[in-house]
């Protein structure tokens, strides 16, 4: 009899586990970057040139990955709902490495000047190439490292 | 004569030929039985060339943004397959680029047409849009909606109530004048 009750007291924790995990599973938000390791550190330059070089390979490389990206500031942009984008550019490509800035890490990069040094942690979505505009790596999500 | 020289100064004024945005929003929205699923995405390039009234917009697609990391992971592992196709992308016209007049401020009802490709599959595309033009910029936007079988974007019958066949999609952008 003990070991009947054993099984059926398993079976509910199972269950009410499973169902605690799927609950957990299906509600779960997109993490805060600033509490992730990135998965790759590097230069803007490198990263740029990598997508310049070869876009397939890099997309495979690094699309998804959490980067942390040093580079000089060419622009803080400001779209019209506020939210921040910084530009980084160390002046020899025409392509830049664009950082959609996390929706609550927006204040990381308010005072941000042209020509500062960052390093920057962010999603890699991919290379946006357009004739007229040029070429960008986007990343988003991104949080300030220092 | 007099007219000849008024013409070529106010073509000299008007020298705002291409205007663009590399932060445009496009969001989109899929209401079904069981819930609702919306994304955005902050990070669209869009061309709008005044002159020929040429459109184009391009995003990457792991740049929309959900609420919940398991519908972003299913979107783009299971859905639009974004690691294959990364891009999307809309090449069009404004069919009545004449009746908006880019260097006075107002709001001008458009109609824009052109292909849509998404998921590596092109379609055409036309809706209505508006276009509003204030102190030397340009906003646009439209709503129109698309049938995601039309892309080749499937929809396993387990989740057949959670996910819509008809998505609709919102553009918004403010675009600033091409310089050079």
């Amino acid at each position: 009899m003990k070991r009947r009750k054993v099984i059926l007291v398993a079976i509910a924790v199972l269950i009410i586990g499973g169902g605690w995990y799927g609950y957990k599973e299906y509600t779960r938000k997109v993490p805060d970057l600033s509490r992730v390791r990135p998965d790759i550190t590097m230069d803007s330059r490198q990263l740029i040139s990598s997508f310049e070089q070869d876009e397939a390979g890099s997309n495979a490389k690094y699309l998804d990955k959490i980067i942390s990206v040093r580079g000089t500031v060419r622009a803080v942009e400001r779209d019209e709902t506020g939210f921040y984008t910084v530009i980084l550019n160390d002046g020899e490509f025409m392509s830049s490495v664009r950082c959609s800035m996390d929706a609550e890490h927006q204040q990381d990069v308010a005072g941000l000047k042209e020509g500062a040094g960052v390093t920057i942690k962010g999603a890699c979505t991919g290379f946006n190439s357009n004739e007229l505009l040029g070429s960008d790596v986007i990343l988003n999500r991104g949080v300030l490292v220092k | 004569m007099i007219v000849g020289v008024f013409s070529l100064l106010a073509v000299a004024l008007n020298a705002q030929d291409k205007f663009f945005t590399k932060t445009g929003r496009i969001s989109f929205h899929s209401k079904a039985p069981l819930e609702t699923i919306e994304a955005q995405n902050k990070a669209a390039t869009c061309v709008l060339d005044a002159k020929s009234g040429n459109l184009q917009f391009a995003l990457l697609m792991k740049g929309f943004e959900f609420e919940k990391a398991l519908m972003q992971e299913h979107f783009n592992e299971n859905y639009v397959e974004s690691h294959k196709f990364p891009k999307a992308e809309f090449r069009g016209q404004i069919l009545n680029n004449q009746d908006v007049n880019y260097s006075k401020d107002g709001v001008y009802p458009v109609k824009v047409k052109g292909k849509l490709t998404i998921h590596g599959e092109t379609r055409d595309v036309e809706t209505a849009g508006k276009i509003e033009v204030k102190q030397g910029r340009v906003m646009a936007d439209a709503n129109f909606s698309i049938q995601l079988e039309d892309y080749k974007i499937e929809i396993p019958k387990i989740v057949k109530d959670n996910i819509s066949k008809t998505v609709s999609i919102a553009v918004d952008v403010n675009l600033e004048p091409l310089k050079g």
